[in-house]
């Protein structure tokens, strides 16, 4: 555009020099009260001009019309640049209050020297409406659609080229769309000042935006006003170079930075930015949260300040060094929190650090954590905690050989732990369960994520209702997805029927029950598929089931045995002796396959076997039923309704 | 002679293989499926504007797309832009999972485009909806 632009005066001047010699060989005799001059057509690369016409009416003014001028593949037709102030001379040429039909309330001014080849032009636009710019911005640009722009433009050069330009704009309630509207502006407000000199075939360039109001899109990003950027740097044909810059973020503070943009591989080759006392959860979620695709992170928030210095060269970040103050990030639904971090962190890629983080709690699915303090070993993207202690409600998770490190586009990481001593009452209050009774105890071998699925190796051990739980071939398949699928078996000993039936208020009944839960599978933490099976425990204990728990089961496992317990003598007794109890479902297709104690006769079977005095024995009669009629019955016999609805 | 076994045996071929796809079970109902379907219908109420003013519309392979940004306030544009992505992850997602359930993940194909006729027809008069690499309103 701007060797276009020189091209053009060159030519132009060169016609009007040899007018000039043929006005000042002709005027006497002619003796005319207007000279006016056809010229061919000039045409150069990215640039031509058909039938141009100069008029010089005696009264000192100039009319230059254009009929056809292509700039780039920008056509125009009937260019009319009227100058009020036409001066011609031997040496220079020159138009002052020059305006251009074009564009109401641009006032144009141009000077051009002959012998040098030099030349300036200088616009001052007062309110010119932003539509009529469009004619002169290249079609794949954003095109103004409302506003009006004033100010000042100037750009001079001499024959070999642009040589300097400045702008100051002050922009009105401007906007701009491209035509898919992910691009666009409405109501901007501001003021722009451009300056660059050229020295050879360096540019050196300063310039300052300072945005008061109005609001942008540009895809992914949303911005309002009160920005402000000033900054400085040069231009050569290789590189663009920001020496010093300094953005000011509304409500997140005051970045720093500097950058050496590579144009011939079109990559960031070097960048240095700071930041002090940053405000996270402003920064975060305007200027990087719409970055992040779906998942965990672009659903969570930053809170907290942070100091910040970035170093970055060659395709990867060299060191960072953040001082964080009471920073947190917590996803929006609260399944996983991490608050009041401080910690003063210097990672470097080539060098090994050590991080003291400290937190003042967090919450992990519901679950509140308390604070602790983590020293975090750094070896480039490789990440490890030795041993760290993570408080969970009255007892603590011990974290071993943390391990988290990054290969190809996914983060993997593993751990080993153990779990001791956290009350099931508060934790089944945290998690919004069953108020439980009794402890949670175990330990975690080894569980290791992928990137697609989180796997645990060996048994996961715990202790409930004073038995023991042994989780095995654990896998959780897409855990940060929509639709998260665990598979694994469950082995459960000795379970206290007591602290089982008090806690889900289903009746009580004392014993023991041993559970096995195979080739379990859950899709979205709904039961999908599995092999259930419970029955007493081996062994000599205290075996005792309550009226209520016979009728909860009855109505469990189909009609019939709660009316036949109110009519008959057995009434009369609270609790009744049992010699086994034993049940089983295998769910498929969203149907529970049903058996006792065992596999029973016909339709009928053993739910549980009598045995002492007074005994009974409990049949269940449906061998299917739906799985979720059979948790709907549960609900209700569990929420203390004793009359169970049985259909 | 020969060519008319051609033909015969073809037709048989074609039949029979459309007789396979005809028995894919579009109406499955797995928690993975159901957890899919509760994601789109809650999402569903957020879209429905942008059905209505034309911003977003139903292409011919089964999902949506953003046709027209300048219906949506500035403000807006990355959330219906956001709205429209996590709508087409659920939607392959549903394709994938109901061929999957199936026992043949290779139905994909056939199913996203049974779903893509589904979802024209019943979409809503004013609805953007794209036939033939082009958008029409229903």
């Amino acid at each position: 555009m701007l060797q276009a632009v020189t091209h053009f005066w060159k030519q132009l001047g060169r016609c009007v020099q040899t007018a000039l010699y043929v006005l000042l060989s002709f005027s006497f005799t002619a003796g005319a009260a207007e000279f006016s001059l056809n010229i061919a057509d000039i045409a150069a690369p990215d640039f031509s001009a058909r039938g141009i016409a100069l008029s010089l009416p005696e009264n000192g003014s100039a009319d230059l019309r254009i009929a056809e001028l292509h700039v780039r593949q920008r056509g125009l037709r009937n260019v009319s640049l009227h100058c009020a102030s036409f001066a011609l001379s031997t040496v220079s040429m020159s138009c002052h209050g020059g305006s251009l039909a074009q564009l109401p309330g641009m006032t144009l001014e141009f000077d051009y020297r002959f012998a040098t080849g030099s030349w300036q032009v200088s616009a001052a636009l007062r309110n010119v409406p932003g539509k009529q710019l469009a004619i002169f911005l290249p079609a794949a640009m954003p095109q103004f659609n409302q506003g009006e722009l004033s100010g000042m433009l100037r750009i001079s050069g001499e024959a070999s080229g642009v040589a300097a330009m400045a702008a100051d704009m002050q922009l009105a309630d401007m906007g701009f769309s491209d035509a898919s509207g992910l691009h666009a502006a409405e109501k901007l407000r501001g003021t722009v000042k451009f300056a660059a000199a050229r020295k050879a075939a360096r540019w050196n360039w300063q310039g300052n935006i300072a945005w008061q109001s109005g609001e942008l899109f540009w895809q992914p990003l949303y911005l309002r006003g009160e920005h402000r950027i000033s900054a400085s740097g040069s231009l050569d044909g290789a590189s663009l170079k920001v020496e010093r810059a300094i953005i000011d973020l509304p409500e997140a503070g005051r970045v720093q930075f500097a950058a050496l943009w590579d144009m011939k591989r079109g990559v960031l080759a070097e960048c240095k930015a700071r930041g002090d006392n940053l405000a996270l959860g402003k920064l975060f979620a305007d200027y990087a949260r719409p970055y992040l695709d779906k998942g965990a992170l672009a659903e969570s928030s930053l809170y907290g300040h942070a100091d910040m210095d970035w170093q970055y060269r060659d395709g990867a970040t060299q060191a960072l060094h953040l001082v964080l103050r009471g920073a947190g990030i917590a996803d929006a639904e609260r399944r996983f929190a991490l608050l009041g971090v401080n910690s003063e962190i210097d990672w470097q890629a080539d060098a090994p650090r050590t991080a003291n983080i400290a937190f003042a709690g967090g919450a992990l699915l519901g679950v509140p954590l308390g604070s602790g303090q983590w020293a975090v070993e750094m070896r480039g993207m490789e990440f490890g905690v030795a041993q760290g202690v993570l408080p969970v409600l009255d007892g603590e998770l011990e974290l071993r050989d943390f391990r988290l490190h990054r290969e190809g586009a996914a983060w993997h990481w593993q751990f080993a732990a153990s779990l001791s001593q956290v009350s099931m009452e508060q934790f089944s209050q945290a998690a919004g369960w069953s108020k439980m009774l009794g402890t949670l105890a175990g330990s975690i071998p080894r569980v290791s994520y992928d990137g697609d699925a989180i796997n645990v190796d060996g048994a996961l051990l715990f202790n409930m209702f004073d038995g023991s739980v042994a989780a095995t071939q654990l896998k959780l398949a897409d855990p940060f997805g929509r639709a998260p699928r665990l598979s694994g078996n469950l082995s459960m000993r000795e379970l206290d029927l007591d602290l089982l039936t008090r806690t889900f208020s289903f009746g009580n009944m004392q014993g023991r029950i041993d559970v096995d839960v195979n080739n379990l599978e859950l899709q979205n933490w709904q039961p999908a598929r599995f092999d259930a099976r419970l029955s007493s425990s081996a062994g000599n204990y205290p075996r005792k089931i309550s009226q209520k728990a016979v009728q909860n089961i009855s109505a469990l496992g189909g009609a019939g045995a709660v009316a036949a317990i109110q009519r008959s003598y057995l009434r009369f007794f609270e609790n009744f002796g049992y010699e086994r109890i034993g049940w089983s479902c295998a769910l498929r297709n969203g149907v529970c396959a049903m058996g006792g104690v065992d596999n029973g006769n016909g339709g009928a079977y053993a739910i549980v076997r009598g045995g002492g005095i007074p005994a009974i024995t409990v049949m269940g009669y449906n061998r299917s039923v739906s799985w979720d009629e059979l948790i709907t019955r549960l609900k209700r016999v569990t929420q203390g309704n004793m009359q169970a609805v049985v259909k | 002679m020969n060519a008319v076994l051609k033909f015969l045996v073809a037709l048989v071929a074609l039949t029979a293989a459309l007789n396979v796809f005809a028995a894919a079970d579009l109406e499955v109902n797995t928690p993975g499926v159901n957890a899919i379907k509760q994601s789109m219908q809650a999402r569903h109420a957020q879209l429905a504007g942008h059905y209505n003013s034309g911003a977003v519309g139903l292409t011919a392979d089964g999902l949506i797309a953003l046709r027209d940004a300048g219906a949506v306030p500035l403000a807006q544009r990355q959330a219906v832009n956001a709205l429209v992505a996590a709508e087409n992850n659920d939607r392959n997602a549903l394709y994938a999972e109901i061929a999957n359930v199936n026992g043949h993940p290779e139905w994909q194909a056939e199913i996203r485009s049974t779903f893509a006729q589904r979802w024209i027809q019943r979409a809503q008069p004013g609805w953007w909806v794209q036939s033939g690499g082009a958008w029409r309103q229903k």
